[in-house]
């Protein structure tokens, strides 16, 4: 692919999941294996979320659209979603969606965290956090965590339970997710009661060597990984100077954090990322599960919700999400 | 999955949504899911819940778009475009109102598995024509039969042309087309005029003309050809271009280690490695390669010292040459990731 020779693509990798690599059949059309910069315009349009509508059908929810401050006082949006009917103070999920980082809206891929708002009678805050590559870190993660800091802020006015806050993110959305605790440990923010992360996007250094395994394979591979992080870091990426709030595998320390929630595919480049940082959380004396579903492909459960596999995670996450979340 | 249709339709009116959807049911039945799993399928693509029922073993079971078994009575439409029935096994589409755009498609798709699943009679072969008369191992009266019902001549060559799923097209040629899956997976597979040697897309992979009783050959080569693709620079193969040559490359087993290879892969290894290969295999001297690689004459003098030390022969003469020729070809369809590599997007249609 790039002329380095490597033995990448022969590296013998595990088995894709039948239903899946069927699946891979409809969903390669729209989100191709291999994301190179030149693909950022295509990807965009694919990967745009549907119409609310769709998204929400019947359920009984109510949506209000808020502005806040994100970085450097630059406005940004976010949602609120709600079960409808007054009650108790509920606990709230601020969303954080996928995307690689470059494309990817507030909705994108929030048909399962949908569910949660009438399955936990919870509310959920989904960000609209600015892209790269025309905005470089720490633009993206600043304005996820100025999306934490309004919503704890806020919190009594919108009916949330301050004392229960989750931050759940897929994918790049779960690096800023990871970034955004290990912040609200080092800066004294809001106290988080659960920290979700889906397939996490964890390390720009690109060393894993699931990394190497999955050339054209599935929807993310090394080079799509490759696109993102240098759209995130420009020439810094891989080099000493990236932020752990960046790149959340370069923390050293993880001491502290909410209890945490991973899961991920073992036929994807994320897969050793994700197991190495849910070793490191136990090492360092935090509370983490981890699941990793054998012949998965990265974000199965968003592409191909319908198969065994997906509704075996969808079952898993939102039975940890239920002992976090329910009274 | 229905969402994603509407999606790749929206993205490219052109697209042949229709063999991403022969393409999934043919991974599903090579995977072995069980009937759920088919059900499931369906029902995501359609976006409604889907159906069968079976008088022996007695079973009967509807399943969600979400992939959920679901209780209470079926719902079978009394549109006949809705439901299949050989009258043992049935399969419905609980949809309310006009049929879609692929539901005959995906109701005779699933039905054909579940009588795969389920084995109920020889006529479930899942392979359709194209698939038998490129089978050798499929008896040479079936693989005439096929092609009879194609309306081939048994008395003309031609080609095969094959593509992933996902390459691009620019014109897309009328002609015979499916998908066949391979040990590699889906490819799409075109039969053409043997006066068609080239093909406006990219990968593609055009095999060597041949009657219909020499079709299995015939379809290796053009999968060999397309292996040998390269994007961006070599987007179409031409198997005649390759001449004896392919016919070796098709031949050989697969996971078959010929020789010589080990020593050019560890060549490759080197970041100068590919460029010199591909210049030394292309000219007639060092002098010719140095300059096809860009590089000075010098400095190719140094890399062929390097290049005859791993592989223990001299690469520039006589059988040398044919040595490192051959396993540089071998290297490439090796290493070659075109079965599963996407074209770029560059805003022209995806079809398929």
């Amino acid at each position: 692919m790039n002329g380095t020779g490597d033995d990448a693509a022969s590296m013998p990798a595990p088995p894709l999941d039948p239903e899946l690599r069927a699946g891979l059949a409809i969903v390669g059309g729209v989100f191709p294996p291999t994301v190179t910069p030149e693909l950022v315009p295509f990807m965009r349009r694919s990967y745009a979320s549907m119409p609310y509508d769709q998204i929400v059908g019947d359920r009984p929810i109510i949506r209000t659209d808020h502005t806040l401050n994100g970085w450097q006082g630059a406005e940004i949006e976010a949602s609120v979603l709600r079960p409808r009917g007054e009650g108790r103070a509920r606990p709230v999920i601020l969303f954080l969606h996928s995307g690689g980082l470059m494309f990817g809206d507030r909705f994108s891929g929030i048909d399962l965290a949908v569910e949660w708002i009438t399955r936990f009678d919870c509310a959920l805050v989904t960000v609209e956090y600015r892209l790269a590559p025309e905005h470089r870190h720490p633009v993206p993660f600043e304005d996820c965590y100025a999306a934490l800091a309004w919503l704890h802020a806020a919190a009594a006015e919108l009916g949330f339970d301050a004392d229960r806050i989750v931050v759940a993110g897929a994918s790049a959305g779960a690096g800023l997710a990871a970034g955004v605790a290990l912040a609200a440990r080092d800066r004294g923010g809001p106290h988080l009661s659960g920290l979700l992360l889906d397939y996490p996007m964890l390390d720009d250094r690109g060393t894993a060597h699931s990394l190497t395994q999955f050339d054209g394979i599935g929807v993310w591979d090394r080079i799509s990984n490759e696109t993102g992080w240098t759209a995130l870091l420009g020439d810094a990426r891989g080099t000493d100077g990236v932020s752990p709030y960046a790149a959340p595998a370069r923390a050293e320390d993880l001491s502290g954090l909410p209890p945490t929630f991973i899961d991920v595919g073992s036929v994807e480049v994320f897969r050793d990322e994700a197991t190495e940082f849910a070793t490191r959380l136990w090492r360092d004396g935090n509370d983490a599960e981890l699941h990793v579903w054998a012949g998965g492909f990265h974000a199965f459960d968003i592409f191909a919700p319908h198969t065994r596999l997906a509704r075996g995670m969808i079952r898993a996450r939102n039975d940890w999400l239920e002992r976090i979340l329910s009274d | 999955m229905q969402e994603l249709l509407g999606r790749l339709r929206a993205l490219d009116p052109g697209a042949v949504i229709s063999l991403r959807v022969i393409a999934c049911f043919d991974e599903l039945i090579v995977g072995g899911v069980n009937s759920q799993a088919l059900l499931s399928a369906a029902a995501s693509l359609t976006g409604c819940v889907v159906g069968f029922s079976i008088d022996s073993p007695a079973r009967a079971m509807r399943v969600s778009p979400q992939g959920e078994q679901l209780a209470g009575d079926a719902l079978v439409p009394s549109d006949v475009r809705l439901k299949w029935s050989d009258g043992a096994l049935s399969v419905w589409l609980e949809r309310e109102g006009d049929p879609h755009a692929n539901d005959a498609l995906i109701i005779e798709r699933l039905s054909l598995a579940l009588r795969v699943r389920y084995d109920r009679s020889g006529s479930a072969d899942p392979r359709r024509d194209l698939g038998l008369m490129v089978d050798a191992d499929v008896d040479e009266d079936r693989r005439f039969e096929a092609a009879a019902r194609q309306g081939l001549s048994q008395s003309t060559r031609y080609r095969f042309v094959v593509a992933p799923l996902f390459a691009t097209w620019r014109t897309h040629p009328a002609a015979r087309e499916d998908v066949i899956s391979t040990s590699s997976g889906p490819l799409h597979t075109l039969i053409v005029q043997q006066t068609t040697t080239t093909v406006e897309a990219e990968p593609v992979g055009i095999g060597q003309a041949a009657f219909v009783s020499d079709f299995p050959r015939a379809f290796r080569t053009a999968v060999v050809a397309l292996r040998l693709t390269q994007l961006p620079d070599t987007p179409v193969v031409l198997a005649d271009d390759y001449g004896g040559l392919l016919d070796v490359l098709a031949e050989l087993p697969a996971g078959y280690e010929p020789a010589d290879v080990p020593a050019v892969a560890s060549i490759a290894g080197h970041p100068w490695g590919p460029v010199t290969l591909d210049a030394l295999v292309r000219t007639a001297s060092v002098r010719e390669a140095a300059r096809v690689a860009g590089i000075h004459h010098s400095t190719m003098t140094t890399r062929v010292q390097l290049v005859t030390e791993t592989l223990g022969f001299e690469p520039l003469d006589g059988v040398g040459r044919l040595r490192l020729g051959l396993a540089y070809l071998l290297w490439r369809l090796h290493r070659s990731s075109t079965l599963t590599l996407p074209a770029p997007v560059d805003g022209n249609a995806r079809t398929s």
